[in-house]
């Protein structure tokens, strides 16, 4: 299956959402969103580390230093309140957007 | 906000989060590596996109910029320093007439709050009068509920034991002092509780300056009684030296405004009404929170309140408008009334002028500037070349070109602060200023002087980047315009101070419409002294048969207005429906003759004339251009001669026109009188001061050669017209460097082409043409735009030219002559370069 790259804009949902659940380091973001979409998306490093950097100065998520899986010191990002805000202001605009889109598709 | 801050946080933190980045994607290229992932792709890169989420990548390139441009202005000395020194005459030009317009206008005075202090004048919609009597001035510090303070000053003279001439003396109000934050050395300044009673006892305060010149600075000075016109007064503090107050002058001494007729014997002051007494100057402190507007409307309704009291005193109408009285601006115009239109801002057009005038220096730096930096642009080409090669877009090629200019103009704000400083302060001293106006640079001046260098930087470095960084370094036309600008620039410097030059040399040459070598004015001051009419007249008439009667004085006249005093009374009327502003004068019949103001036409006044008026030749140019005056009806009354013409104060002001009324009674006490000497002046001042002196010893009259009034003026035009020509040569020269630096380029650059012409046959005056002709054109237009604007602008100048037109044809003729000759060789001296170029050689070139 080959691997689709996606708008920035739905990377910085799809961070924010993945986030949700628990701290994840940078790598571990991308491997996430890679799995739940059924290795379908990709995260590219070279807009991943961007957003995370934009998610951070926007105060939507903090970084904190912890330990990998292979005992590497690696920066967690924790999601604050901001950004759960945030994450909830996109996804309901993401499904009024979505819903219009497939009313289109569907009657026209 | 926040991410704002957060933003900066980052700023200031770069490098921690930096590495903090780097260990981040190292992690994640190991991870990938280790799943058996593609390839990461170029770390750098990737760190470098993702730091530009921060927004702080502009800081880098900027830093590089400058490093970069810092490199390359050091390694080509020679060229900085020429840039350098350019600029900072242009920028110096500007700094120093900025420097002045913010110490008349922007710096607050060195007084207790100044922001609040305004200064009153009288006005209504016929008249006007920089003093108030003083009875209306105590009438508002009574009454008015707007200003928390009001402040008065009445200036004058008084005469002291041990000092030859007579000292300065400031008579004010108690408050005055305390008010306006002097601080005492010795002793205590005026009080209002102390000194303010009909009764106090007579005391002075002394300035810092005449405490050390008189006393020696001795510090058991106060309680010690003085005496001034002979009345004693006890001295009770000294003042700082750094306290100017409201006056451009320090005085030797303060006292309460109350006490003047005990100094002045029988002096008036306190209860005259009339405009010609010397009044008080009124300054007020505005109440917190309120604006000048409701002082101005309360003082209004309180003047028209006295006027039911004193209907005649006080003006129909009259309003006092106010300026803010904390800067000096206000300070100036102080001995000033008349009727009809108020020219208090006169000052306004010179100062634009003057702009307009360093406005052209800095022209004239940048032009020059402009296409320096663009034939060094050729010499780099090479490295321009280069670094397009090696990826550099044209945005960043200009960017970093422009960097380069904005550090050559802050460079030049520095070396221009400095100029400006030194230029503003040698001005000063050659017009003897004030010397607690500080000429040091303050920050408005620093921001003046980096904002000009600012603009100077786009001025003279935006097109040369964009034409290097896109390789059209062939343009000819954007070269002539800078010629052309240049030349217009210093086309207009030259001609204006040719002008002044000549005004000059007229004014000392010429004689100004009366004889003034011969004259000695007495002032004795009489209104001051309380002098009734009939009083004066007999005073004036003691003193007139004295005078008469001393070997060396042949003839004495009245005037109310002495030549080439301070004062001046002008008035308007409406001729024929036209508005006139002419200088008044009161004289008697003696005046004319003794001035050597020649009678034209008509007839001169007699004693007990009323209702008659003589007027210059001017003004009945004016009035009635192409009639004959005699009999017309003007002011109130009829024409019965005409004078030649004769500036007796406006020396300067060609527009000036006078009318001279016989004196009246009631002017007696305000009149000076004139002595005219058959033999040296000098020599008979002494016998005429002694004279005078004799016949009231309350009376200490002013004795003065006019001369010295004349000298005064002319060397305050002296310096003027020297500041003024020395800007203009300087600017000339930098034009003149400018023609030879770009016509020595275009000979470098058709050096081939030179050499083919030579080897085809080509004459000398052929080849200096091919090198030349390109020139000519811009030159000449440039020349032709400056003339014309000088034309215009010089207008604003013919109240200054001593009547010398400003379109003066002898001034444009020598001055377009320097011109052109001065262009010429600039031109030829580098151009004679082709002349010698060896056509085998050249055709080798390349």
């Amino acid at each position: 299956m080959p691997k689709t790259e996606m708008p920035s804009g739905a990377l910085m949902l799809l961070i924010l959402r993945v986030l949700r659940s628990s701290p994840l380091h940078g790598y571990a973001i991308a491997q996430r969103i890679h799995m739940l979409s059924s290795e379908v998306l990709r995260v590219e490093e070279g807009a991943l580390y961007p957003t995370l950097q934009k998610i951070l100065l926007q105060g939507w998520a903090t970084a904190e230093w912890g330990t990998s899986e292979t005992n590497r010191k690696v920066r967690f990002y924790r999601l604050t309140p901001a950004g759960r805000k945030q994450l909830a202001s996109e996804l309901s605009d993401y499904d009024r957007v979505h819903q219009a889109i497939q009313a289109v598709l569907r009657t026209a | 906000m926040k991410p704002l801050l957060r933003r900066l946080q980052y700023l200031l933190n770069r490098r921690r989060r930096e590495e903090e980045l780097a260990a981040e994607m190292e992690f994640h290229l190991e991870m990938t590596q280790r799943e058996g992932g593609e390839n990461f792709g170029n770390a750098l890169r990737l760190r470098e996109e993702a730091r530009e989420a921060w927004g702080w990548t502009w800081i880098d390139r900027l830093l590089q910029d400058l490093h970069y441009a810092a490199r390359v202005l050091r390694k080509s000395p020679g060229f900085t320093l020429a840039a350098i020194l350019m600029l900072a005459i242009g920028i110096g030009a500007n700094v120093a007439a900025f420097g002045f317009f913010d110490l008349m206008v922007l710096r607050p005075l060195n007084v207790k709050h100044p922001e609040t202090l305004l200064r009153f004048e009288r006005r209504s919609t016929e008249a006007y009068a920089a003093a108030l009597p003083y009875p209306e001035w105590e009438f508002f510090q009574r009454y008015s509920r707007t200003l928390s303070a009001v402040l008065g000053l009445s200036p004058g003279k008084l005469s002291m034991e041990g000092e030859g001439k007579q000292v300065p003396a400031q008579f004010v109000s108690t408050n005055y002092l305390s008010e306006l934050g002097a601080v005492p050395v010795l002793g205590r300044v005026l009080e209002p509780g102390l000194d303010g009673a009909p009764a106090a006892e007579p005391v002075v305060v002394l300035s810092s300056a005449f405490w050390q010149r008189h006393f020696g600075g001795d510090p058991g000075v106060i309680g010690r009684v003085v005496r001034l016109n002979d009345k004693p007064a006890t001295v009770v503090g000294v003042v700082s030296e750094d306290f100017g107050g409201l006056s451009f002058d320090v005085p030797a001494v303060w006292a309460p405004i109350r006490q003047q007729p005990y100094f002045a014997a029988g002096s008036r002051l306190l209860t005259d009404f009339s405009v010609d007494s010397t009044g008080v100057l009124l300054w007020g402190r505005l109440q917190p929170g309120l604006t000048p507007k409701i002082a101005e409307d309360e003082l209004r309704t309180l003047a028209a309140e006295l006027r039911k009291q004193h209907p005649d005193d006080i003006w129909k109408d009259e309003s006092l408008p106010s300026e803010p009285g904390g800067y000096a601006k206000s300070l100036r115009n102080r001995n000033r009334h008349g009727t009809g239109r108020d020219d208090s801002d006169g000052m306004l057009p010179l100062f634009a002028l003057v702009g307009a005038l360093v406005l052209l220096i800095l022209v004239v730096a940048c032009a020059n500037l402009g296409s320096l930096l663009m034939a060094r642009g050729v010499a780099r080409q090479r490295e321009i070349a280069i670094r397009v090669s090696v990826g550099a877009g044209t945005g960043r090629l200009i960017r970093q070109l422009f960097t380069e200019s904005v550090l050559l103009g802050l460079a030049g704000s520095a070396a221009g602060l400095l100029a400006g400083y030194a230029i503003l302060r040698g001005l000063m001293v050659l017009s003897s200023a004030p010397v607690w106006l500080d000429p040091r640079p303050d920050w408005r001046v620093v921001v003046f002087a980096v904002g000009v260098g600012f603009a100077a930087a786009i001025l003279f470095g935006l097109a040369p980047a964009w034409q290097v960084a896109r390789q059209r370094h062939r343009a000819m036309l954007a070269r002539q315009i800078l010629v052309g600008a240049q030349m217009a620039a210093s086309c207009i410097l030259l001609i204006v101070s040719g002008l002044l030059g000549r005004a000059l040399t007229h004014a000392m040459s010429t004689d100004p419409g009366f004889a003034y070598q011969k004259l000695i004015s007495i002032g004795p001051g009489l209104a001051q002294h309380g002098y009734s009419p009939a009083k004066a007249h007999a005073y004036l008439d003691a003193l007139q048969s004295r005078l008469e009667g001393l070997p060396g004085v042949r003839s004495v006249a009245l005037t109310l207005t002495p030549p080439l005093g301070h004062g001046t009374i002008s008035a308007g009327v409406t001729v024929d429906g036209h508005e006139l502003d002419f200088q008044v004068n009161y004289i008697d019949p003696q005046f004319l003759s003794t001035m050597k103001i020649p009678l034209l036409r008509g007839r001169n006044f007699t004693r007990g004339d009323t209702k008659v008026v003589v007027v210059s030749e001017s003004l009945a140019r004016v009035a009635w251009p192409g009639q004959d005056p005699i009999g017309k009806e003007f002011s109130g009354s009829s024409v019965v001669g005409v004078c030649g013409s004769a500036r007796l104060v406006k020396l300067e002001d060609s527009n000036s026109v006078e009318a001279y009324f016989p004196v009246s009674e009631s002017e007696l006490p305000s009149m000076f009188m004139l002595a005219e000497t058959s033999g040296r002046p000098e020599d008979s001042v002494r016998a005429i001061a002694t004279t005078a002196r004799r016949i009231d010893p309350a009376i200490f009259p002013e004795v003065e050669l006019v001369k010295d009034g004349f000298q005064r003026k002319i060397q305050s035009a002296e310096s003027t017209a020297l500041a003024v020509s020395a800007l203009g040569m300087i600017a000339h020269l930098l034009a003149c460097f400018g023609i030879v630096g770009v016509v020595a380029y275009a000979v470098s650059q058709r050096t081939k082409e030179i050499g083919i012409r030579m080897a085809l046959g080509a004459k000398p005056g052929d080849v200096l043409s091919v090198v030349l002709r390109q020139f000519s054109r811009p030159v000449v237009a440039g020349m032709v735009v400056g003339i014309g604007v000088a034309a215009a602008l010089s207008r604003i100048l013919r109240s200054i030219l001593y009547g010398v037109s400003n379109l003066d044809p002898a001034t444009y003729a020598i001055t377009i002559a320097v011109f052109v000759v001065t262009v010429v060789v600039a031109a030829l001296v580098p151009a004679r370069r082709a002349l010698r170029v060896d056509p085998l050689r050249a055709l080798r070139y390349d």
